[in-house]
């Protein structure tokens, strides 16, 4: 009988921190940080803060997860739930119809998903340039629809999005949940989410295995158009109105968030669960640097830093 | 036997042999001023066409070290934040110091240290350019916004304002930058070694590696230059503008990027000059300046660039392909 | 071995060019159930490429396949699974962070109760299933990156039976694994026998073919030598079938020139690639082979040596000095490396043939950092008439040349920057015989201007008539050494081949 099984050494307390992903780390500090620094930080209602702000960025960053994996990126993400969302207020000061408003919204992000997926998976486009340049597109298009201004909408379906609640849970959060659910369960348990590992990982043994690997690459990025345009429905319910530099910038968040949850930009390596994590520190990390009054864009620059940090202690591990 | 020329010679030996190769771009811009002159009275003025010299001008001081970037195969998207922070600094130290001369350095060396600080990032970490460069993006961004907390300096020498807005001889200030860097810029990738091995890189980086090319060390250098032209075009946007806040610069990454490829700089590496970049920068702001004149919204600004970007990328990689495809 | 079974599969004179090569010429043989059938040749025999006909990557230009007397068309990889082919290259075809299951039915995911939702459940115990055939102890939920090379090939093997595969082709299985996993290897390869399944196997250990063999076919520049029993064949045998044949050599060396100074001195050096203590010296004027069969590490110590691959241990020295460092230093202290894939690693393709021939050497003809053109295509001019590299101007791309001329411009740059020992590895790969001859006169002339060569080739009869004395390489190491007098392709190919 053959012994080739796995060697399972004795485990040390070391071994068993080494197998805690860094952004739980990055996550636990965080909080105690934060709690040190701010009598507001660890209290209900501002929790329940960083929950609802979380729920667009987690929206955002599930698809991008996925987008990362195939050793690409969508950087025009911010700007197509940008435009979206404009898109969406729009129709709803016209028409009405949050329904119909939010089928132009998810129609927007398909379009703008269908593109980036062509042109990187046909054409063989490199992503990051790609996705730069629909960015633009997208937001060229948010200020020309909005001629720069808010679109405000005053819409009682659309402010239940936000408000409402559901046996006492918020809607977005609820929303997100179904997200995350939808997103794992596509992620771990269809052919198209095992192809996504595949497409990052070994693309060649996919083609060699008669998958149109193609068409699974196009899908990915649709899957990113089709979230920001769902994202965009609670984005505008939050803001009661369109605005057309609403979300610019928030892919950086996302990525960040992907990046911090230890998605590799390689080899197919990719964690759902982790990217949840790393919206949750982001999140914390803004909320709790809000208190501070630190400004937004002083916010930036240390979420730029959390992203240094985390793939600093996944590289100290990953040293096989 | 005595190979050195003289300084002209080797200035128009440099240019020339770029020149060659931007024929068709160069007819390009001709045909858009064409056409702008039919489509609208107010094109061929003075004013207009001078207005369109300055700002092709500072588009290319910005665009000139990108080429040189770009022609590593490498790309730096933190430009227009290091326009914003350089010319922040400059315009705090102006005002704090009272010295222009010093403001001006600082905001050169704010730029400089940024594109260290990529050139290290790309080189040494084997960060990927573009991951790098849009962290940087973010980083440098957040440290102006965070530098100026919502105020505005305004209010500089007339000597300093002079750079962006002060005219010699009929000519904006800033058109003389253009030709000096132009010179600088293709002297340095043709006629010097550093230019050779930096297309090598670009064209094959592992094949210049085994040829003896010190990657490392051309890479930092690149983003190096890339950065400090950064720097320097903010001091000719400060002192066009007449003020600095947290946001500015922002919107100048996109038709960097733009204006190198436009100039027939291949996103690959390998393949481009400095000269196609500076009339890349001039057939982009004639496009953007058709679209004033003819009252389009300056919000349709960032939707053509996009487009332009996209068709560009689109254009080279069908190049690209068909050239492989042909070993 | 009965000989009344009826074979699994059939091949009637496959042929297949390339151009310049044919790397299958009229090539039968037979394919029995439940056979180990070894392939041999040296390098270039033409054994990869009768992988690739047999997987369906190649289709043969001439030939048929036949099974129960039927033509069978292998046209495609999907060809080749229908009729239960499955080949296990050296470079495996997993998908690093998906589990072992994942990994055996990509592709061919089993279908769960809603569409487009995978029934896993099913796959683990289908996995599991041919795990325990193969009796491999591992869970199938383990993810293909944190498995040994031998697992990942077990794991190759089980991918291949999932798909029935009757007929297995592998391509030198044991290079990488260590005795006791050969030993499993072995065993497992038993049960798989009993089970009727075909093995065509490719090795070039002596040893391997003789323990596991039930027949070994000799290939040799694209033909089929001839199919022995080991019972009934020696080693001698099969060696002197590999390699007799017309040597084709329109270069004669002479050599006269006596050996000076020793330029490179290597001590047990170790590399991350792959070099496992290799010992060497050269001299000025000679050139030294280092011969061996793939896979063997003779681009790895070239690289090594150069600085393009991390040095672990072990020491260089350079006319007497210490050396260690990357491949600028590499170049400033004088060594020159003509890579292997001279496309990808020699040249950039879609630069001048001029900058190509003046960029080693830059800092040397430009100490002052400005380049000059002129001087430039001047030092381009001399190297194009020295080395008579025909070329329709020194200003065309280099990816226009023909092979001959290409390495030429390869060989050439180094001339501008005056390297005085020369790593060439595989100098002629790809070349017709007329550019040939004159490849070696170039590396002959570089010896006599007192430069030392270490040169890298798998044609043993390069090494035989070019080479004043050569090292034969095995497994990341030195396995011998042959003196101008020993020199001869048997003699090399015993050495290269564990068989003494």
């Amino acid at each position: 009988m053959n012994e080739i099984a796995m060697d399972r050494p004795s485990r040390p307390v070391s071994a068993v921190l080494a197998r805690v992903p860094g952004v739980a780390w990055i996550l636990g500090l965080l909080l105690i940080g934060f709690s040190f620094f701010s009598r507001d930080f660890l209290t209900g209602p501002n929790l329940h803060n960083i929950g609802l702000q979380s729920v667009i960025l987690l929206i955002l960053a599930l698809p991008q997860t996925m987008i990362i994996m195939t050793e690409g990126c969508d950087i025009a993400a911010g700007a197509v739930l940008t435009l979206a969302s404009v898109m969406l207020a729009w129709v709803l000061v016209h028409d009405g119809s949050l329904p119909l408003a939010l089928a132009a919204a998810m129609a927007t992000g398909l379009i703008f998903g269908l593109a980036n997926g062509t042109l990187v998976a046909l054409l063989k486009m490199p992503p990051f340039v790609v996705t730069l340049g629909t960015m633009g597109v997208a937001q060229g298009l948010a200020l020309i629809v909005t001629d720069g201004q808010s679109i405000v909408v005053n819409n009682d379906a659309l402010q239940a999005v936000y408000g409402g609640n559901l046996g006492g849970v918020p809607l977005p959060l609820l929303i997100g949940v179904a997200v995350y659910a939808l997103s794992h369960g596509l992620l771990y348990h269809t052919r198209f989410g095992t192809y996504v590992f595949a497409l990052g990982g070994n693309a060649e043994a996919l083609k060699l295995a008669g998958v149109r690997a193609n068409a699974y690459l196009v899908a990915v990025y649709v899957l990113g158009g089709l979230m920001a345009g769902l994202a965009a429905l609670i984005l505008t319910a939050r803001m009661s109105s369109g605005h057309p530099t609403a979300a610019i910038g928030m892919e950086f968040d996302a990525i960040a968030a992907v990046v911090v949850g230890g998605t590799s930009f390689e080899h197919g390596k990719g964690w759902l669960f982790g990217t949840l994590l790393g919206v949750v520190a982001v999140g914390v990390l803004r909320n709790g640097l809000n208190l501070l009054t630190i400004p937004s864009s002083a916010q930036v620059a240390c979420i730029g830093l959390l992203v240094i940090v985390a793939l600093f202690i996944d590289g100290l591990k990953g040293k096989k | 036997m005595n190979f050195a020329l003289s300084r002209p010679g080797r200035f128009i030996g440099a240019l020339t042999a770029d020149l060659k190769t931007i024929g068709y771009r160069l007819a390009a811009a001709l045909v858009i001023c064409v056409i702008l002159t039919i489509a609208s009275d107010a094109f061929l003025t003075a004013n207009n066409l001078l207005n369109v010299l300055r700002q092709a001008s500072l588009l290319f001081l910005l665009a000139s070290g990108l080429t040189l970037v770009i022609l590593t195969a490498g790309l730096d998207l933190s430009v227009g934040a290091n326009i914003g922070l350089s010319a922040c600094i400059a315009a705090s130290v102006m005002k704090l110091s009272g010295s222009a001369l010093l403001g001006a350095a600082c905001g050169v060396g704010t730029g400089l240290c940024i594109g260290v600080a990529n050139g290290l990032l790309v080189a040494l970490m084997r960060m990927p350019p573009f991951i790098a460069t849009y962290g940087m993006l973010w980083v440098v961004h957040g440290i102006t916004f965070w530098y100026m907390a919502g105020t505005t300096i305004y209010g500089f020498p007339a000597a300093f304002r002079a750079l962006g807005s002060g005219y010699f001889l009929g000519v904006p200030i800033p058109v003389y930058l253009m030709f000096v860097f132009l010179t600088l810029g293709a002297f340095f990738a043709q006629r010097t070694t550093y230019g050779q091995e930096i297309y090598a890189i670009g064209a094959n980086r592992e094949s210049a590696r085994l040829s003896g090319v010190p990657i490392a060390r051309r890479l930092i250098l690149v983003y190096t230059v890339s950065g400090a032209m950064a720097g320097l075009a903010s001091l000719v946007f400060l002192a066009r503008m007449n003020s600095a806040e947290g946001d500015i610069g922002e919107a100048f990454t996109l038709p960097a990027i733009a204006a190198v490829l436009i100039g027939g700089t291949s996103l690959f590496g390998g393949v481009g000059t400095v000269s196609g970049t500076l009339v890349g920068a001039l057939i982009l702001t004639l496009v953007l300046n058709g679209m004033n004149l003819l009252t389009l919204d300056a919000s349709w600004q960032p939707l053509v660039t996009g487009i332009i970007v996209i068709l560009a990328v689109f254009l080279d990689t069908l190049t690209r392909k068909r050239a492989e495809a042909r070993k | 071995m009965n000989q009344a079974t009826v074979p699994l599969l059939e091949l009637r004179g496959i042929s297949k060019t390339f151009p310049g090569v044919k790397a299958l010429d009229d090539v039968s043989f037979v394919v029995y159930p439940g056979e180990v059938h070894m392939l041999i040749g040296e390098n270039g025999a033409g054994k990869s490429s009768l992988m690739k006909v047999l997987c369906g990557a190649y289709t043969a230009d001439a030939g048929q396949f036949y099974s129960n007397g039927e033509p069978v068309a292998i046209r495609s990889p999907a060809d080749a699974r229908k009729f239960g082919i499955a080949v296990i290259f050296q470079e495996f075809s997993l998908v690093p962070y998906l589990n072992i299951a994942q990994n055996i039915f990509l592709g061919r995911e089993f279908k769960g109760r809603f569409p487009g939702l995978i029934d896993h459940p099913r796959m683990h115990r289908e996995a599991r299933k041919i795990l325990d055939l193969l009796g491999l102890d591992l869970s199938t939920r383990t993810l293909v990156h944190e498995l040994g090379v031998a697992q990942q090939q077990m794991v190759e093997i089980a991918k291949a039976l999932s798909q029935h595969a009757r007929i297995l082709v592998m391509d030198e299985p044991t290079a990488a694994l260590s005795d006791r996993e050969t030993e499993r290897l072995f065993a497992m390869i038993r049960q798989l026998q009993a089970e009727g399944v075909a093995i065509i196997y490719i090795s070039h250990r002596m040893a391997e073919v003789f323990a596991m063999g039930d027949r070994v076919t000799v290939l040799r520049d694209g033909k089929k030598v001839g199919t022995r029993l080991p019972g009934e064949a020696s080693p001698d045998e099969l060696v002197r079938m590999m390699v007799g044949r017309n040597v084709d050599m329109t270069y004669a060396r002479s050599f006269g020139t006596s050996a000076g100074e020793i330029i490179l001195e290597v001590q047990d050096l170790r590399s991350a690639n792959g070099v496992k203590g290799v010992s060497l010296k050269v001299r000025r004027g000679e050139i030294v082979g280092l011969s061996g069969l793939v896979g063997a590490g003779r681009t790895e110590v070239a690289r090594a040596i150069f600085g393009a691959d991390k040095v672990t241990g072990g020491e260089i020295r350079l006319f007497g000095k210490a050396h260690r460092g990357t491949p600028d230093q590499a170049v400033a202290a004088g060594i020159a490396l003509i890579p292997e894939n001279r496309k990808a690693e020699g040249l950039a393709l879609i630069r001048t043939v001029c900058d190509n021939l003046v960029l080693p050497g830059l800092a040397k003809a430009f100490p002052n950092r400005l380049y000059q053109a002129a001087k430039a295509r001047k030092i381009a001019r001399e190297l194009i008439d020295r080395l008579r590299i025909s070329t329709p101007s020194p200003f065309r791309a280099v990816q226009v040349l023909s092979g001959g001329n290409q390495q030429k411009v390869v060989i050439g740059k180094w001339l501008s920057s005056e390297s005085k020992f020369f790593i060439v590895d595989e100098p002629t790969r790809g070349i017709d015989v007329g550019a040939k001859a004159e490849i070696f006169a170039l590396i002959d002339q570089l010896v006599q201007q007192g430069a030392g060569v270490l040169m890298i080739s798998s044609e043993l009869s390069e090494i035989v008539h070019v080479c004043d004395r050569a090292y034969v390489m095995r497994d990341g190491r030195i396995a011998g050494h042959l003196a101008r007098e020993e020199l001869s392709e048997e003699n090399i190919l015993k050495m290269g081949m564990q068989h003494e």
